[in-house]
């Protein structure tokens, strides 16, 4: 999936409230083995940059929320209305 | 000026801690103590990312202990540490804990000399020296490191009178295992006493105290997340402590038993909110606040908000870093 290419469909003012759903269900998660060790990287390498509001970011917050939880990262799309991402993820989600 | 550390136990993945160091680092704390536990992820591997992810904050392990680790191998993780973070790291070392070392058959033999005599090795040869030492506990026939090292502040962890008095008489630092102000006092009092015996000034050392930290708006959530910790902490009370703080012994008994039996729900059920207050700094913001301005009466000089944290982490260090530690760095 090119998560650069849906992070890119977003909105600015969509973003902070999607980034912080996004952190609070990758900390929340029991699926730590989940987790690539490069996606982990880039994850704090935003972080410390404070650009997890950013739209590379959310391309790394969604990745890592589909990976880690999938079903709860749909939800979390559906919650904030962002059905063409959450439409484009499931397209996309072994069936 | 008040310093504030953090703790983390490295039970989660790395990049979870890292995330919150890195939080916590934004959030303005001056110290990170990582605990050192056999059975979550290693303190100094935990340590070595956090000196990568952060520039400012200063870090080391929260405590470890010489008995597991080997004095020497202690003073070199600490001193491989000083040079991915130069300047930044300190080193926690106390007795460790004798239930804990046990499931790994080690004996705590005279923890009071152990650690002293430990320390006296870390020194030597962070200071370069060929290190001879022949203790009660620990010898050494010529250590000596082939990389260039240099002294790092050692920070005491006590909790009774005689380590405490320790500590003041030879730490940079006391991390006092406490989060009551009476008994808080009362230790601050056995440092100082190790400080005069030594004839050393109060601002040789720092004086931390390292609690079981709880925050959240909802005093109940805050509450809860206290629960466990503090279950852990009266199983290991002496009576007296017990007693001290009107706790009925026998109560600390049965969580005891509980907790042997791993009944969490019995052992978690058990424990009273008079618990709770004696052995943990817990509430909302407001209410934190207020614990910690009544410990800085003790006068310590670095407040240590440790496991759990809050509820949930996240939201526990960003009212931490935006609404009690704002109250006292003015």
């Amino acid at each position: 999936m090119d998560y650069d290419a849906l992070a890119a469909l977003l909105d600015e003012s969509q973003c902070q409230s999607l980034s912080d759903k996004l952190v609070d269900l990758i900390l929340t998660t029991k699926n730590d083995e989940k987790m690539p060790s490069a996606l982990a990287r880039r994850f704090l390498h935003l972080w410390q940059q404070n650009r997890l509001v950013t739209k590379p970011g959310l391309a790394v917050l969604l990745e890592a929320g589909v990976r880690l939880e999938p079903e709860k990262t749909l939800t979390t799309l559906s919650e904030l209305n962002l059905g063409i991402l959450e439409s484009k993820i499931k397209e996309d989600l072994p069936k | 000026m008040l310093k504030f550390g953090i703790e983390f136990v490295p039970r989660e993945a790395y990049w979870k801690i890292m995330h919150y160091v890195i939080q916590a680092e934004k959030g303005g704390f001056n110290n990170l103590w990582i605990t050192d536990h056999f059975n979550n992820r290693n303190v100094y591997a935990t340590l070595a990312a956090a000196s990568i992810y952060t520039e400012r904050i200063t870090l080391g392990p929260g405590v470890t202990n010489p008995f597991m680790v080997n004095p020497v191998l202690t003073a070199q993780a600490v001193a491989t540490l000083d040079e991915m973070a130069p300047g930044r790291v300190v080193l926690g070392i106390g007795a460790g804990d004798r239930t804990t070392l046990e499931t790994v058959g080690v004996a705590m033999e005279k923890p009071l000399t152990a650690v002293q005599e430990s320390i006296a090795i870390v020194r030597g040869m962070l200071n370069g020296e060929s290190v001879s030492f022949q203790g009660q506990v620990f010898k050494t026939a010529g250590a000596k490191f082939l990389f260039k090292t240099r002294r790092i502040p050692v920070y005491v962890g006590a909790q009774g009178p005689k380590m405490l008095a320790l500590a003041g008489r030879i730490g940079e630092g006391v991390l006092i295992n406490a989060c009551n102000p009476k008994d808080v006092e009362l230790a601050v009092q056995s440092v100082k006493q190790g400080i005069n015996e030594a004839g050393r000034r109060q601002e040789d050392v720092d004086i931390a105290v390292y609690t079981a930290f709880s925050v959240h708006q909802d005093i109940k959530k805050a509450t809860k997340a206290a629960v466990p910790p503090v279950s852990f902490i009266v199983a290991g009370c002496p009576p007296e402590l017990l007693q001290r703080h009107g706790i009925d012994v026998s109560k600390a008994g049965e969580i005891r038993e509980a907790l042997k039996a791993n009944d969490w729900g019995r052992a978690f059920g058990a424990v009273t909110p008079e618990m709770i207050s004696a052995f943990s700094v817990c509430g909302t913001p407001a209410m934190c606040i207020e614990r910690v301005a009544e410990l800085l009466k003790s006068g310590i000089t670095q407040f240590v908000a440790g496991s759990p944290l809050g509820a949930n982490v996240r939201e526990a260090i960003r009212l931490l870093s935006h609404e009690i530690l704002p109250s006292f760095k003015t």
